[in-house]
């Protein structure tokens, strides 16, 4: 299986926070979703793929080769960043004759499909436009030029569910042709349970997960139990705990092994959400 | 490069209105007042350009044109590319307006008209050369106060010249033969230059 992203040792350094290192490999073909607190690094990680902050050391290759400075392989990338960035007095309009000029590939009713479907003015300046809208325009143009592989960060955040679930969708149909990858951070966990074949969980600047979506649900479990019950639990098994009013929510893995070993004991499926509650705020 | 140079007249087109006015004034001052044209539009057109950093800075563009093909470099070379654009066109449009005066006013001096031109011209590039590469390392807030202080410094500076160093006839002559060359190629130089620092300083930047 070919590599649309390989990283190494990556690291970078702030003076009150250091990423890394990251090591890390996105197969073609898969959405890969980052998790993680805010601050926690995905987007610094982000930008330093994208070459938009300088790494400290480490390595990272796009399609197989190392990610140079002015490559043309940016026009096999989308991209969507965290914050507005297109310039408020342009229209969408002006962003399609802007890219037109700058991207090869640049497919122009391909963009006006997108307009249309996305119910975006033409015309209007993207000042008049919500925050929604933009990131609607945003993604549209992020997706106009025939790229292989997307870089989002927080691509559905201001979006309502039906806008949300349609951009879903978008992604679900572009990852079907095998040569495509999308990398993708985002605090809307439950976006990534649909449509996430894998999971990167980040944490303080260093990936503490890094699973199939599927095994990571099906590996991983709440068990509940009373304050009494607590301590029957071997801490071997206790990865994290959270005491709450009733009792204890307890991180556990391997599943179904503990299902069988704790009988008596309530195991739940784990949303993302309550994984990455768990492994930040949790206790060990 | 295209690209990024029709984004940058997009944003001016939205000033267009503003900029309208401004001519519009400037000229009545011509007509009824005794104002040289040349100087204050070019200088207006690029204080337009100078808005263009702004958005830039407001709309966080930088970290995204850096993602996209080629695009440190062409972030660069379209900000040059753009400005020189403008120049010209500003230039063009400001000559033929002083020549229309000149002919409505009766007091049409081809030769004055075109050492102002140049004379703008020169004092620009000037002005971009010094302020591009600051506003490229330090921002454009920064760059807008260097852009203050140089346009300070270089009048006061040769208002103390005039006034205190008396100016030989023959320098005049040498002036009026070579000067305008001499100034020309050295703009042009200048520009040069700061282009290629601009290009190494905007290289290593983080957005």
């Amino acid at each position: 299986m070919k590599n649309a992203i390989e990283v190494k040792n990556l690291v970078k350094k702030y003076d009150k926070f250091k990423l890394g290192e990251i090591n890390l490999e996105i197969p073609s073909g898969y959405i890969i979703g980052l998790i993680g607190e805010n601050g926690a690094g995905k987007t610094t990680f982000m930008k330093s793929i994208l070459n938009i902050i300088k790494k400290d050391q480490g390595s990272v290759k796009i399609f197989g080769e190392e990610a140079k400075e002015d490559d043309s392989k940016r026009n096999e990338i989308g991209v969507v960043l965290d914050n507005s960035f297109f310039p408020e007095l342009l229209t969408a309009k002006d962003i399609n004759s802007v890219m037109k000029s700058i991207y090869s590939k640049w497919d122009e009713t391909l963009f006006q499909k997108y307009i249309k479907d996305f119910d975006l003015p033409y015309d209007k300046t993207i000042k008049t436009l919500s925050k929604g809208m933009r990131k609607k325009l945003e993604i549209a143009t992020a997706l106009s030029h025939h790229p292989k592989l997307l870089i989002l960060d927080e691509p559905t955040s201001g979006l309502d569910p039906v806008v949300r679930n349609e951009v879903l969708e978008i992604f679900l149909g572009f990852i079907k042709d095998e040569e495509h990858t999308v990398l993708l951070s985002t605090h809307i966990t439950s976006d990534l349970e649909h449509i996430a074949d894998k999971i990167v969980f980040i944490d303080e600047g260093k990936i503490v997960l890094d699973k199939d979506r599927d095994e990571l649900l099906e590996e991983y479990g709440i068990l509940k139990c009373s304050i009494e019950e607590f301590s029957k639990i071997e801490q071997d098994d206790i990865i994290r705990y959270k005491k709450n009013k009733y009792g204890y929510e307890i991180l556990i893995h391997n599943k179904n092994k503990l299902m069988k070993k704790y009988s008596s004991f309530v195991i739940d499926k784990i949303t993302l959400e309550e994984l990455m509650v768990l492994m930040i705020k949790g206790e060990k | 490069m295209l690209g990024l140079i029709k984004k940058d007249l997009f944003l001016i087109k939205g000033n267009l209105k503003a900029t309208g006015i401004i001519l519009i004034v400037f000229i009545g001052l011509a007509i009824f007042g005794n104002i040289n044209l040349a100087f204050l539009p070019v200088f207006i057109s690029f204080v337009l350009f100078m808005s263009t950093f702004s958005y830039d800075e407001y709309n966080k563009w930088d970290s995204y044109a850096i993602t996209l093909p080629n695009g440190r470099n062409n972030v660069v070379k379209a900000k040059y590319a753009t400005t020189l654009i403008l120049l010209v066109v500003s230039t063009v449009i400001v000559t033929i307006l002083s020549i229309l005066l000149g002919v409505v006013k009766n007091e049409f001096d081809i030769k004055e008209i075109i050492s102002a031109t140049i004379g703008s011209i020169v004092a620009i590039i000037l002005l971009i050369s010094i302020t591009y590469p600051i506003i490229f390392k330090f921002g454009n807030e920064k760059g807008r106060i260097a852009m203050f202080i140089i346009i300070f410094l270089s009048s006061s500076i040769f208002a103390f010249l005039f006034k205190s160093v008396k100016i030989s006839k023959d320098m005049i002559s040498l002036l009026e033969q070579y000067g305008v060359f001499a100034f020309i190629i050295l703009s042009i130089i200048l520009l040069f230059g700061s282009y290629q620092l601009s290009k190494n300083i905007y290289q290593k930047k983080e957005f």
